[in-house]
């Protein structure tokens, strides 16, 4: 965990180092900060993440880029030793509840707790075949 | 619509052999239930067989071992309910008329891709994010220890109780027992689960042989009836959900009592699908066999002990028996049968006259589980 804490809020863009993200779904160069780009149904209003061609609640393909809230609520998280070899171990995952109402499986930084306050960030998770860095998003604990 | 009999089971010893080919995993437990149903395999109008990681035409690489061809064979995949996926179908097919003899095969080789945790779809999001299914259900664990007070200690009996009654099973992988302290001190692989508290993972088959009811007499006199047959998918929820209690298992458990008429009172023993040790214990209160919340106090309380008053997991389960994915959810059928036909040995459940088995799996985001199959049998 420490090793992921040392290189969190490590926000500028950086783009000979791998990211892990497709697309769009991270914006890393937005005023204010690293933001999470997900989804927004035109059609029910549905908010996701990640962003989908479809919606899942109305079939609709009206979906729009929308940014998600760069803070949320831990609602369970596990600090896991055995995963595949590119990842550096151990590590912490967790899911986020965003006030929007959409859940973020996300990679976790710091002292976290079950119910506690997390803010978005972007650190390195691993390292690819080739040796490469790979970065994600990473909500971290708060104060 | 007809009624269907278990009239054969078989299984091979789960554990690793990685020499063997899944072909030579799967035949000899189909022989052994043919053997078992005392059937000559022309007999047999139809096979099924589930695979989760098995490849193509798992079916017909195993029945052709034995010439058990020129049937229709089925191959299903439905990740850790493959096995009783076929099972559901092969049912299916004797309730609609179409066959009055049917095979029904789970089988799998894990130990093909060497140890660690299970390959997932890499095309998962979550898994592209470095989720792993320990980790998946060591969340659940988290956030129903802190929602309920479940202990550690508590958490670690699960294993410490499936190990026990493994040690009774020659079928199972692990066959020595462990206690609370072992498991607590072992290898940590999510928190809060150690390597104990985790299914080993290998390779394993095992194989039932239906047979519609009306003409099920002529085959045998200890006839297991088919009650209930269960299969539904998790529902997708890409917002907020609660973890501490498995949706897909709750509606499955629920449409299953109302097909077999039963209710949780009347189950005696039950195979469930404890993959992780958090999961055999949200499986008692999705079952109704205790309220929310009550799980661990149950597990201490005895009840479910082969001697308690719902035996669950007598044969190991998964953590114990172990879990070949695709042969899991047959291998529950193989032990549910042997308890209602009074053939368990040292491990039987007195007076077991119905039993339940409920195989779940799939992670995949957004869902609780992906598939979920649940069967009630009686005798
Ligand atoms: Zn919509």
């Amino acid at each position: 965990m420490d090793s992921v804490i040392g290189l969190l809020l490590d926000t500028g863009v950086d783009d000979d180092r791998a990211l892990l993200l497709p697309g769009d779904a991270l914006r890393l160069a937005a005023p204010g900060g690293p933001v999470l780009v997900g989804g927004r149904c035109e059609g029910c209003g549905e908010r996701m993440f990640p962003r989908h061609p479809v919606c899942p609640a109305c079939m609709s393909e009206a979906v729009v880029a929308a940014e998600m809230p760069r803070h949320g609520t831990l609602y369970a998280f596990s600090t896991v030793h055995v995963a595949p070899e590119k990842w550096a171990k151990p590590f912490v995952v967790g899911y986020v509840d965003l006030a929007n109402g959409v859940r973020v499986f996300s990679r976790l930084a710091g002292t976290v707790t079950i119910d506690g306050p997390v803010t978005l960030g972007v650190a390195e998770v691993g390292r690819d075949a080739d040796g490469r860095p790979i970065r994600s998003f990473v909500f971290a604990a708060e104060g | 619509m007809r009624g269907v009999s278990v009239v054969g089971v078989g299984m091979i010893p789960f554990g690793k052999y990685p020499a063997k080919s899944l072909a030579d995993l799967g035949w000899p437990a189909v022989k052994a239930a043919l053997g078992d149903a005392g059937i000559a395999p022309r007999k047999v109008q139809a096979a099924f067989c589930g695979t989760a990681l098995g490849g193509m035409m798992a079916g017909q690489r195993i029945l052709g071992r034995i010439g058990l061809t020129g049937i229709p064979i089925v191959n299903v995949e439905n990740a850790c309910s493959s096995g009783s996926t076929a099972l559901r179908q092969g049912i299916m097919a004797i309730r609609s008329g179409e066959y009055d003899v049917v095979l029904v095969v789970g089988v799998e080789k894990l130990t093909k891709f060497g140890g660690g945790t299970l390959p997932l779809e890499e095309e998962d999001w979550e898994v592209s994010q470095g989720l792993v299914m320990p980790a998946l259900y060591a969340m659940r664990a988290q956030r129903y220890m802190h929602d309920f007070g479940l202990t550690a200690r508590q958490l670690a009996q699960i294993p410490v109780k499936n190990r026990a009654n493994g040690a009774l099973n020659p079928d199972a992988q692990m066959r020595t027992p462990v206690t609370v302290d072992q498991v607590l001190a072992a290898r940590p692989v999510a928190d809060p689960f150690t390597l104990l508290q985790c299914c080993p993972t290998g390779d394993g088959a095992a194989a039932i042989v239906l047979c519609a009811t009306s003409r099920a007499a002529e085959i045998r006199a200890d006839l297991v009836h088919v009650r209930a047959s269960e299969l539904t998918s998790g529902r997708y929820v890409g917002g907020y959900r609660d973890m501490t209690t498995p949706e897909i298992t709750v509606r499955g458990a629920a449409e299953a009592y109302e097909q077999a008429g039963l209710g949780p009172q009347d189950i005696r023993v039950a195979e469930v699908h404890d993959a992780f040790s958090i999961a055999e214990l949200l499986y008692y209160e999705a079952f109704g066999f205790c309220r929310r919340g009550e799980a661990g106090a149950f597990l201490e309380s005895g009840a479910t002990a082969i001697d308690g008053t719902i035996a669950v997991n007598p044969s190991g389960g998964l953590l114990a028996k172990g879990h070949p994915l695709g042969a899991t959810g047959a291998a529950q059928v193989v032990e549910i049968v042997r308890q209602l036909r009074g053939e368990a040995g040292p491990r039987q459940v007195a007076g077991a006259k119905v039993g339940l088995s409920h195989a779940t799996g799939g992670g995949i985001s957004g869902f609780d589980h992906g598939a979920c199959s649940i069967h009630i049998f009686a005798t």
